[in-house]
Order: structure tokens, then sequence, then C-alpha cells
């Protein structure tokens, strides 16, 4: 993963904003369990195999959630909305949001990748390329390639796939590798690991602090 | 380096997170053109200006822009700004320059391809890289800043030494515009993108 902490603070500058009027500490709270509690599957992994990265950080949690928040926030007697009201339906929708963006999207790009349709299909994937434009190829990218076997000319397509749970391993600290090895285990929390993700873990709390310093709306100063 | 469209892409979650009621197409607009701005520089060097990540890239830029529009705002009996565009005015000024400093020179910052920060009174590029682990075995282990004879961050040299490379001035004569560099570019890029909708239906619903 990148670390937990640079989710969070990437959770926070998206929840600052689309949190709106509705932005309080407990509704940051919410979030931020939200975006550490598909790290839980570091758990499963200690009885199931390959479990971190699968059971909740694939795409099937925010396709899932999307669905039942929107069914139950536009049934007649919608518990969500009967007992939090406006507040709760935002806090909810802004949930899935920074979930999806804030950890699946990042954690894709990252390492192994996570195991983007489990259970549907039992594939890791991993987001890794580039894209640019060039005087002499014109626009590149390298996310997924396309190519044909000269000698089948069978088509294959590269989207970075790994392993699946039974081969792919990504260390967490509950469980720092799959088959440990003999000597002091060194379990590892890492907070940020290259400038981005010091970068961002900054620019989070900077948001944070931004918002906590503004002064009130227009309305109220003219 | 890190690519303008990234640069412009946090450029627009700092302003959806901090524009609030002065949130507008227009204003999104603003802050996104701000987070860009100091990239030009790579251009300005084509015409024997400055030095890219330099010239648009210090410190001073958004340092000289806050206080102008502090003083404007709080130590002027008529402000310009808030007499022309009112509350939202400000507001925009404010994230606008937030963002120039945050997304425009910080992305760079702390990436590889560093940032000459304090030029043009000091021509060494900078570059805040490493890494902060907790380990059960190493203990604590922070690479980012250097702490031994006063605090050191990482340089790859100065203007006369380091090359940036730019669609200005290709390294092998290849020009290359560079849109997304890894993996996780391309996730804030589209964070972005989905953010937008999202934040204007928030708007809409905050009325």
């Amino acid at each position: 993963m990148p670390t937990s902490v640079v989710h969070a603070a990437v959770a926070f500058l998206l929840a600052v904003g689309l949190l709106g009027r509705f932005y309080d500490r407990r509704a940051l709270a919410v979030v931020l369990a939200v975006v550490l509690f598909p790290e839980l599957d570091a758990a499963v992994g200690l009885v199931m195999d390959g479990a971190h990265r699968t059971v909740f950080h694939t795409l099937s949690t925010s396709v899932v959630a999307a669905g039942v928040v929107y069914w139950e926030t536009n049934r007649k007697e919608s518990w969500l909305r009967g007992r939090w009201g406006a507040y709760g339906v935002r806090l909810a929708w802004v949930a899935v949001f920074v979930h999806t963006f804030a950890h699946l999207g990042l954690d894709w790009a990252h390492l192994s990748g996570i195991n983007i349709v489990w259970p549907l299909v039992d594939q890791f994937v991993t987001l890794e390329g580039e894209l640019y434009l060039s005087s002499t190829e014109g626009v590149v990218q390298t996310f997924v390639d396309i190519a044909i076997d000269p000698e089948t000319g069978q088509q294959t397509v590269d989207a970075g796939q790994g392993g699946t749970t039974a081969n792919t391993h990504v260390s967490t600290p509950v469980q720092p590798s799959k088959d440990p090895q003999p000597g002091p285990v060194d379990r590892r929390f890492p907070i940020a690991v290259g400038g981005w993700q010091l970068y961002f873990l900054l620019t989070g709390a900077f948001a944070l602090l931004g918002r906590k310093l503004q002064s009130t709306p227009a309305v109220e100063e003219n | 380096m890190p690519p303008t469209l990234l640069t412009v892409a946090v450029g627009v979650l700092v302003g959806i997170a901090l524009l609030g009621a002065a949130f507008d197409r227009r204003s999104l607009a603003v802050v996104g053109i701000a987070a860009a701005v100091p990239d030009v520089d790579a251009a300005l060097t084509a015409l024997g200006v400055g030095a890219a990540n330099a010239t648009l890239h210090a410190v001073w830029i958004p340092l000289a822009a806050a206080g102008l529009l502090y003083y404007d705002t709080d130590h002027r009996d008529r402000s310009w700004l808030r007499h022309r565009y009112g509350w939202y005015g400000v507001r925009v000024a404010w994230v606008a320059i937030a963002t120039y400093a945050v997304a425009g020179i910080g992305v760079d910052l702390f990436s590889t391809e560093s940032v000459a920060l304090f030029y043009p009174l000091s021509d060494r590029y900078y570059a805040i890289i490493g890494k902060f682990v907790l380990s059960t075995q190493e203990g604590v282990v922070q690479t980012y800043i250097e702490i031994g004879n006063g605090w050191e961050v990482a340089s790859p040299g100065t203007i006369e030494s380091y090359h940036v490379d730019s669609w200005w001035h290709p390294e092998n004569g290849e020009r290359r515009l560079q849109l997304v560099e890894s993996g996780w570019q391309a996730i804030i890029v589209v964070t972005a993108i989905a953010a937008i909708p999202a934040k204007l239906l928030v708007q809409r619903g905050d009325r």
C-alpha cells in the first residue's frame, strides 16, 4: 500500500471539498475509518492466502457500495435519510468516492496492485505505464500494451496482470512475508515512501488547515 | 518530470477543497491555471530567460503575491480586490496563490526533477525525496532530510550543472510532452477529473 497515512491524507484532501456544508469532525472521522478499513484484509491474510489486497481491495466493493447507497437513499423508507438526513446521504457518497479513488485507485498503481474484480476473477492487476506526446512517435501510452504474437497471430493484452491469490503476497506489518524466514522478523510500518507520498501527506494536512483558517462564506461578510 | 497535467490535477483537487462557496467553473479555471503557470519557465528558457524549474518556481513569487494580497485586503482602507470582486475575489485569489505554491511548485519540489527554490539568490536545485518508515528492526528510518551538519535535502546540482528535460529543451532531438509518468499520477489525474462533476453536484445540493 501507499502507506495508510497517505491514503488518509488524500482522502481528507477529497473530503474537505466534497463534504461541502456537511464538513465537520465527525464526518472526517467516518471518512478516516472508511479509508483505513480495507487494510483489515491484511489480518484475513493470516487465515487465507493472498487475502490482503484481495478481500476488501476489489472494485466490486465500490460497485456494491454505490449500488446499496443509491438503492437505500432512493427508497421511500430510507433508514439513512430518516436517521441522518441529507448529512448521512452526502457522507455515504463521499465515503464511496474516497474508498474508490483514495484507497483502491492508489493501491492499484502500487507494488503488485490489487485483485481488481475479485471474487469474479482471481487476478492481481497493477496500473503501470506512462503517457506522452512525442515529436517522433506521436501519442504514446504504455498502460495497456496490445501486441500481436508474430508466430501464432494471437492478440495479447498486457494491462499489468500479475498473479492470483495463490502466488501473490503484498507485505504488511501483520504478515511481512508469506513464508517466515528464520531470524528476527522485520515488521515495517511505512509512513511515506518517495517524495510524492510525503507530498500528499503534507497537502492533505494543508487542506485541513486551510479549511480551518478560512473565513465564513460571503453571505455573512457582505 | 512531474507533468503539467499532474500539477493541474493537484491544483484542481486543492481548489475543490478550499474554494468553498466561491467554487464555480470560473474560479476552478483560475486555480487550474495558477497551478500550471510555474511550468511556463521552461518555455521562457527558449527565449533565453532564466532557467527551467527556477524562474517561476522560486518561492519568492507566491510569497510576494501573498504579501501584496494581504496588504490590499487587510491594510488598505478600501481594498481594490474586494471592491472589485467582493468576497469571491478575495477567496479565489488566496486559493490561487496557495495552488501556485502547493501544486505548481510543490509537486516538482517533491520529485527527482527538483526545483531551484531560492532562485535567483541561490542557483541550487533541491529535491525532497526519500522515505520515512518505522521498522521493528531498524527503528525510525528517515531519509528525506539529512540531519548532520545542518539540514540537507537531495540536490541534483545547480543551474550550470543540471538540466531539466522539457518540450523546449529536449535531450536527444526528440521533443516529448509528458502527460502521465506513472500509475499513481494516472490515478490522481482521473481522481481530479471525477471530483469536478462530484463537486458540482455537491455545490447544487448545498444551495
